[in-house]
Parts: structure tokens; sequence; C-alpha cells
């Protein structure tokens, strides 16, 4: 969409002021003066943005703050890092392998990653391989597939969709099979975590993706998608297709 | 300072930050999960939360971002932990009926109706550009996606809003 509005055409401009009916700029306007067309269409939008605003502005109830429960260390939440997928290969690498190497201090010195919460080590290591992220029909042979999940780890079978990538990876100090099947909406990652217990299932979030950790026996199971992928679908057919051997 | 005098001042910040941007809070969670009582539900989770990560908010300018942050990722916990795919939309509540007509006004309860039955991938950014006043380039990061869709999803929803206020006018 062009909305810079050099040499810009009347379809385009009504493209832009349809996303953003007050946008304005020497070259969006420099248009609007010379076309009545596209004068009487911006007048139309910003009436209807005009109403839009009136209706979108509900009444809101008596708003109460709940009851705040006090600070201490353990109660305190470290919010998810939003995934930077603009973030250049090369730093991207490089930050990989600084915050390998903290998490690697830490676990030789005292087992979890400190600051680091599983999640963020996930969506950290996801934003390093992102070739593993590619729309493809090419499965990965029966060989490496028992080469990554080998019989000391478990077994997986192909129910649970085409496996398009499958590689040995660390995450939190434990060599784990790194596996992407194809989605409706993309590619879905999905780490095998046979030794990293769990309490519960957690869901987290970074940039367009959402991701869930599920306690499978005395392991886990991460399971990251487009945010518009149906986890929950993914869910029970990766559960059923992972038996660990442990 | 003293621990009680950390926690006053903690408190302190939370209530002036979150005074300004409660009411935000409630429309943005409202028009996302189309229901008010639900929307009340996930803003009280939102604050909770909010106050548990006070200090991830480095400057109190970038507190509406960030607490529509949290009530956007209160709302998805909310629909995934009572696994409900949608609110029914076809088969208003009293509450949504009367967020929808809370004033005599026919053509505001229509456009209310037209937005209300927009696919969320519409509502969503009209929403936060119309209402919260955000740029293209924060509805972007907010959602994790790009400006182009932002821009292409905007254009669509007024489009899709004009089609049926033309439709109710030629009734």
């Amino acid at each position: 969409m062009n909305v810079s509005g050099k040499n810009m055409n009347c379809e385009e401009y009504k493209e832009a002021i349809a996303a953003n009916p007050s946008t304005s700029s020497a070259d969006v306007d420099a248009h609007v003066v010379t076309c009545e067309s596209c004068a009487a269409f911006q007048a139309e939008m910003q009436a209807l943005d005009s109403r839009i605003a009136a209706a979108l502005a509900i009444n809101t109830p008596d708003l109460k703050t709940p009851d705040l429960p006090p600070i201490e260390d353990d109660n305190v939440v470290n919010m998810p890092f939003e995934r930077k997928s603009k973030t250049p290969f090369w730093l991207a690498i490089a930050a990989s392998f600084a915050l390998a190497a903290i998490i690697g201090v830490q676990f030789a010195g005292n087992g979890p990653a400190g600051d680091y919460s599983l999640a963020d080590q996930i969506l950290a290591h996801i934003d390093h391989e992102p070739g593993a992220l590619r729309v493809t029909d090419v499965l990965v042979s029966d060989e490496r597939l028992s080469r990554v999940v080998n019989p000391s780890v478990g077994t997986m079978d192909r129910s649970v969709g085409l496996i398009t990538y499958a590689q040995s990876c660390v995450i939190n100090g434990r060599t784990i099979p790194h596996l992407v099947i194809q989605g409706e909406k993309g590619p879905i990652t999905l780490l095998l975590m046979p030794d990293e217990m769990v309490d519960s299932a957690s869901t987290f979030m970074g940039e367009g993706v959402d991701g869930i950790i599920l306690p499978v026996g005395n392991g886990s199971i991460a399971i990251i998608g487009e945010r518009e992928e149906n986890l929950a679908e993914i869910e029970q057919k990766v559960m059923d297709s992972v038996e660990w051997s442990i | 300072m003293n621990s009680n005098d950390t926690d006053r001042e903690r408190r302190r910040r939370f209530d002036r930050v979150v005074s300004v941007f409660h009411q935000d809070m409630y429309r943005y969670a409202a028009w996302l999960c189309r229901d008010p009582s639900i929307a009340e539900e996930v803003v009280q989770e939102a604050l909770l939360r909010a106050w548990k990560s006070l200090d991830a908010l480095r400057e109190d300018s970038a507190a509406k971002p960030w607490l529509l942050t949290i009530v956007r990722r209160e709302n998805a916990r909310y629909f995934e932990r009572k696994r409900l795919e949608t609110v029914d939309i076809d088969d208003l509540s009293p509450a949504q009926s009367a967020m929808l007509a809370e004033r005599e006004d026919s053509q505001l309860e229509d456009m209310r109706l037209a937005i209300f039955r927009l696919e969320d991938d519409y509502r969503e950014p009209l929403v936060l550009q119309v209402l919260m006043g955000h740029s293209t380039r924060e509805i972007a990061e907010l959602m994790g996606i790009q400006q182009g869709a932002v821009l292409t999803r905007l254009h669509r929803a007024r489009h899709k809003l004009k089609d049926e206020m033309d439709k109710e006018a030629a009734a």
C-alpha cells in the first residue's frame, strides 16, 4: 500500500485514506487538492470515522481496582519478552550465544537459568533458528527423525503432521529434539523436553506467536505456532504421538 | 528508604498509572471480548498482573501500550481457560444488548452492532486506532503483525462498516 503520496493515483489514495482518514502529508494532500472525487471520499471516510469513534466510546461501569496482594520476591512476575523477528540474523545468533553462555554458566553452577524463564529461552532459541520455520512439504527422513528423537528420549510417530525439520538443540542446558511440523497457518515448533518437568500447562506469547508448555509424564513439550493457529487441536495430536522412553 | 516507603511508593505509582488508563483498559477489553461482564473480569486480572510486574514498566510514559498489552494477553488467557471459541453474537445476552444500546440513538446502535459483528482481526486494529489513538506502528507492535497488514485490515474494516451503514440507510 503506497502511503507516501508520490505519484499516488486515486486507488492508492483511497486505500490510504480508508486505512487512516486523518492521515496527512505534503504528498497525500497534494493529490486531494487536484481530485474532487478523492476529496469527497476523504470527507465521507472522516464522517464515517466520527460515527465509529462515537460508537466505540461505550459507557464504563464504576471500575474498581482489585485487592492487591503484598509484593514479595516470589510474587513478582517477569513478563516474557517479545520475540523480535526483525532482529538481524547475525545479531540474533550473537545474542543467543551470549544467552547460552549465561545459561550455561548458571546451569553448570546450580540448575535452572536464573532470570530467564523456560518460555524466554524457547522464544530466544526459535529466533536464532529462523531457517527451521520454512513453509515446505519436504519431510525429514525417517533416519534423521530417529537420530534426533532417539530411543533414549522416546518415540514420535508421524501422525502428528508433516515433520519438516528435526534438529538436536540445547534448551535450559539440556539437549532436546527440536521439530517443526506444518500447521494450518504456518510452521509449528515442537520442543520435546523429557527432563524438563513442569507442574502445569502454561502459555506464553512472542511477536506474532503463541506458545504452550505442556506437562507430559516426567517431562514437558513446548508447542509454538502462529497466533491464529489452533494450538489446542495440535496439543492433543502431539500428546498422542509422543512416548517417552524414560 | 525502608520497605514500607517502597511499598507505598509502588502503590502510588500504580494508582497514578491505572487511574489514567483504567477506562481505556475496560473499553479495549469490552471490544475485544464483546461482553461487558467478561471485560470487567479481564481488566481485574490484568490489573493484578500489572501490579505484580510493575517493575517491568520502566517509564510511566509507556504505560498505555504496556497496560493494553496486558489486557490483550489476559483476554486470550480468559478464553483459553474457559475454552470458549468466541462470544456468540447471534444471540445477544442482556449485558451485550445493553452495551450496544445504552443510548436511544438508532444510528449509534447500528454502528455498534456493525463493529460488534466485525471479525476480531478487523475490529481490534480499528479500536486501537480510533479509540486509543495508536499509530499504525504501535498497533503492529501490539498485535505482533506487520504494519502493512494493519493498514490492510483497517482499510477493509472501514469498507465493511461503510457497506453495512449503506445497507441500513437503504433499508
